[in-house]
Order: structure tokens, then C-alpha cells, then sequence
């Protein structure tokens, strides 16, 4: 059980990777999914350990909506609003995308290091997802400030929030119930406003690319 | 006297199989395609009809053209000996680690690089060149991933490794491996010249890298060549499924039998990973050369991790 947890904590890092390597757009919505699917999985883990063990149905249920929501229905949603945005593949980033690769290798080095001394996750239940975890979320904050284009970005949103959810989960064997709801709610609310958004930034501007926001327009 | 036959084993193990992947690979693409494809053994009837055919040499080439060939036929040899095939066959124990296999490796490339330049002709060059920069770029993901699995077993002799993979205690699924494992499928598909870096049926100018350096030879410098790299496939494949996916522990048999049932299975496991490796070259495109340092930079990343995750965690 506990060796699978790793492997799936480690795989999860690894999508990240991926996700950091990728440079088509259809692609980080196709990683991103598979990241979800392993969250799901994980959660469903958690989820059947939890309920034979102390009878909790709520992990159960927060591991079906997360495939539902994020396996589903985001990428889903995301993939149509590429449909209507011409741009396919990114071009430019601010760095290139071995250095990236290789910076996220230093902010791995950095979590593991700084959190693995932390005394009080270690008499937690298992320090290695939680750094996994934490690097994940630092990830994707350099993922949403590498890339330009606003899907990208927005996929750099949701890779924080599944870091997040995967923290919180590894260290406390989930959240309550009514705040894991709320939070995914919130997600759904912001992915549509994003989508929206993305449309409204192409068609204003004919181009999806944030940098040209701060171009004045007349 | 029995470690002369051990070598000899070896060897012939070597020598005769390796062809039989690369016609395995080409089949299996071949049917993924809907054709018929050329048959399994379509690489020995190439090799004996070279060996049988004069070479043809440029008048300008010098000896390092000559020598080239067999250089690099006979540290691909040299290097296929330090990976046994059982554990229960043990060629070499003592005088070569896995640190020697690499740089065993790197001397035939160079010789090869060197030969590709030879001649003078521009495919050559150009071949030469991506060839170095694609190696260089692999190299530090190879040592570090061999360094870990070295750590881990306390060794840097494939035996030892495969020895502790076998021993039961270390469990297959474990982060540390799965890692190393992901990485070095990377560095094979990249060192055989295989499809996401090189594509090994095309002789198109741009896109071409092993090819283009041995193009200048013919008969049975050809031959050697050919013979050599796919000796030098075959060394990584079985660095892949020695490691990985150990077998030996399942054989109680002891002496011949046990030796003659263990190579049946190595030679299963080699042709199934071989059909898989042709199913992961036909589901992906070639990359550009310049998204090489992409691959080579993941490559890097996977091996790093497994080394980070055994020194600070353990396993």
C-alpha cells in the first residue's frame, strides 16, 4: 500500500516533468489529464483504505468527482476553447525548455531538502509524497510564469491546485468533506471564467499570448 | 577452463541473437503497417552476403578508416562481455565494471565519429557531428542512472547489481527503480539510434545520424559495422531486462539445465521487450534534432530523481 502511494506520488512528479517538457498545447491538456487520473487513483486509495478501515465514505466520493471534474469535464472544456484559438504549438518562452527542466530538477533538490528536515512531517504518515507533493505545486508556478499562451497558463493554475489537494491529502488522509467540495466548485467557477476570458483576450487581441495585454489599443 | 566457456557462451550468445532484435524490431513495425515485411533473419543473409564481398575503399581514406570497423566490432564485444546474460554464466567478473562498459561504448563511437570524418564526404561530417552532440548529451544521464544502481547494490559490476535485483529483498516496484528504469529506456532508444532520435530505415539527408557515418562503407567493413551496432542494441537491451526484470531467481535447477533454461527465458525476454520497443517507435514521430536536448534534459531529470530519492530517503 505504502509502496504504492510512493509510486504514484513519484509518477504525479513526473507528469509535472513532462508537462515542463511539453511545448504543444494539446499536449498539456493530455498531461494534465493523466495527471488527474493518478490523483484519482491515489484518492481512491486512500479512499478504500479509510473506509475499510474507520467506515469514511467521503474520500470515495472525492476521488469519483475529482475523475469526473478533472479527468473529464476541465480538460473537456479546455480543449474546446483550443478549438477556437488558432495558436497550436508555443513558440517562445522566456527560457528554454532544457534549462526549465533543469531548474525544476533544482526546485526538487530545494523540497526535498528544506522539507524533508521538517520535524513534524516526519512522524507524519509519509514524508516522501509530501515533498513530491510540494515540488509539484512550486512546479507549477514556474510552468504558469514560463509559458505565455493563457491555456498554458491557466493549466499551470489547475497543476497548483492538484498539488494542493495532494498535500493536503498525503498528510491528513483528506480534507473534510464540505471543504473539498467548496474548493472544487471554486475550481469549476474559475476554469469557466478563464475560458471565457481566453476567448475574449483572442478575439480583442487575435492572439491568445498574455504579453500582448499590455499592448494599448486605440 | 570453465570461464573460457563462459566466454565463449557469451559471446556466441552475443553474436547470434543480436541480429535476430533488429529483425524482430522490423517486423513488427512492418505489421503494425499492414505489411508483409522482410523476414526475421533478414540481418544474417545481409551480414554473410557482405562478409563474402570486397570492400570498397577511398583512395584518399587513411588507416583510421581501415582499422574503424574492427575497433568498433571489437569494443562492442569487449563491452557485451561485462553484462552477463544469467548471472548463472559469469564472463569477466572481476575485470570490468559498468563505468568500463560505458566508456567501451564511447571508444567505438569515437572511432566510428572519426571514420565518418575520414573520408571527407559532407553526409559523413554532418553525421559525425549530430552523433557527438546526441552522446554528449546522453552521457550524464547514463552515469548517473549506473551510479545509483551502483549505489544501491554497493557495487559497480553489472553482476553484483543483477545479483542484489535478484536476491528478493528490493521490491521492483519501488520509485528509486521505476525511475532508473524510465531513464534508461530513454538512453537506449537514444544510444541504438532508434526512432525518436534517429530513425535506423531512412537514408534522407536531413534526419539521417548513424546511417550518414557509415555510408561510405561496403563489404565487410559494412558488415562489421552493422554487426556492432546492433551488438551494442543488444547490450542495452540486456542492461534493461537483466536489471529490471531478473528471472534467475525463479530457476531451482543448478548446472547445464539451469544455464540452458535461464538463457531460454533471457532470449523471451529480449524478444518481448524488442516487439515493445518497436510498438513505442511506430506510436512516435522522429524529433527535430534541436528537440534532442528536450529528450536528453527528461532523461536527466528521471535518473536525478531516482539518485535524489535513494540518498536522502533510502529505500
Amino acid at each position: 500500500m505504502e509502496n504504492y502511494l510512493n509510486l504514484l506520488s513519484h509518477l504525479m512528479l513526473l507528469s509535472s516533468f513532462v508537462l515542463m517538457a511539453n511545448k504543444r498545447i494539446r499536449s498539456y491538456i493530455k498531461t494534465f489529464r493523466m495527471q488527474s487520473a493518478l490523483i484519482g487513483t491515489t484518492a481512491a486509495l486512500i479512499g478504500f483504505e479509510s473506509f475499510s478501515s474507520s467506515g469514511r465514505m467521503d474520500v470515495l466520493v472525492v476521488s469519483t468527482v475529482i475523475i469526473a471534474l478533472k479527468v473529464i469535464y476541465i480538460p473537456n472544456l479546455l480543449g474546446s476553447t483550443l478549438e477556437n484559438i488558432d495558436l497550436k504549438v508555443e513558440k517562445d518562452f522566456f527560457l528554454n525548455i532544457p534549462i526549465l527542466v533543469l531548474i525544476s530538477c533544482g526546485i526538487v533538490v530545494f523540497s526535498y531538502f528544506s522539507i524533508s528536515a521538517v520535524e513534524g512531517i516526519n512522524t507524519g504518515i509519509m514524508n516522501v509524497q509530501i515533498v513530491n507533493s510540494i515540488s509539484m505545486i512550486l512546479m507549477g508556478i514556474l510552468f504558469m510564469i514560463s509559458r505565455k499562451n493563457a491555456i498554458g497558463q491557466i493549466v499551470g493554475f489547475l497543476v497548483i491546485e492538484n498539488g494542493l489537494f495532494v498535500t493536503a491529502m498525503f498528510s491528513t488522509e483528506g480534507m473534510p468533506f464540505i471543504i473539498d467540495m467548496g474548493i472544487f466548485i471554486d475550481i469549476i467557477t474559475a476554469v469557466l471564467i478563464m475560458g471565457v476570458m481566453v476567448f475574449k483576450i483572442n478575439e480583442k487581441f487575435e492572439s491568445a499570448d498574455t504579453n500582448k495585454l499590455k499592448n494599448l489599443r486605440g | 577452463m570453465a570461464e573460457l566457456f563462459y566466454v565463449l557462451l557469451q559471446i556466441g550468445i552475443f553474436v547470434l541473437i543480436s541480429p535476430l532484435v533488429s529483425g524482430v524490431i522490423k517486423k513488427v513495425k512492418a505489421m503494425t503497417q499492414k505489411r508483409k515485411g522482410a523476414p526475421v533473419l533478414q540481418l544474417y543473409f545481409d551480414l554473410t552476403k557482405l562478409l563474402k564481398k570486397q570492400a570498397v575503399i577511398s583512395d584518399k581514406a587513411s588507416w583510421i578508416f581501415k582499422a574503424s570497423p574492427y575497433v568498433v566490432f571489437s569494443t562492442a564485444i569487449a563491452a557485451s562481455l561485462l553484462i552477463p546474460v544469467t548471472t548463472f554464466v559469469v564472463p569477466g567478473r572481476f575485470s570490468g565494471d559498468i563505468i568500463m562498459l560505458v566508456y567501451l561504448l564511447a571508444l567505438g563511437r569515437f572511432f566510428m565519429t572519426l571514420s565518418g570524418l575520414d573520408t571527407g564526404s559532407t553526409f559523413g561530417g554532418m553525421g559525425s557531428s549530430r552523433e557527438v552532440m546526441i552522446s554528449s548529451l546522453m552521457e550524464p544521464s547514463i552515469l548517473v542512472s549506473v551510479f545509483t544502481m551502483g549505489l544501491i547494490a554497493k557495487s559497480t559490476s553489472v553482476y553484483d547489481i543483477m545479483e542484489m535485483m535478484q536476491s528478493g529483498n528490493v521490491s521492483l516496484t519501488h520509485p528509486v527503480f521505476i525511475m532508473i528504469f524510465l531513464a534508461l529506456l530513454i538512453i537506449t532508444l537514444a544510444e541504438t539510434s532508434r526512432i525518436p532520435v534517429d530513425d535506423p530505415a531512412t537514408h534522407l539527408e536531413l534526419t539521417m545520424v548513424h546511417e550518414a557515418m557509415i555510408l561510405e562503407y561496403s563489404g565487410r567493413h559494412l558488415a562489421l559495422m552493422e554487426l556492432g551496432a546492433s551488438i551494442k542494441q543488444l547490450v542495452f537491451i540486456t542492461l534493461i531486462v537483466n536489471i529490471f526484470l531478473p528471472h534467475d531467481q525463479l530457476i531451482t535447477y543448478t548446472g547445464a539445465m539451469g544455464i540452458i533454461l535461464s538463457i531460454a527465458i533471457y532470449i523471451l525476454k529480449v524478444v518481448g521487450f524488442s516487439v515493445l520497443m518497436a510498438l513505442a517507435e511506430v506510436s512516435t514521430v522522429k524529433f527535430r534534432l534541436f528537440s534532442v536536448p528536450n529528450l536528453a534534459a527528461l532523461s536527466f531529470m528521471l535518473s536525478f530523481l531516482g539518485f535524489l530519492q535513494y540518498f536522502v530517503f533510502g529505500r
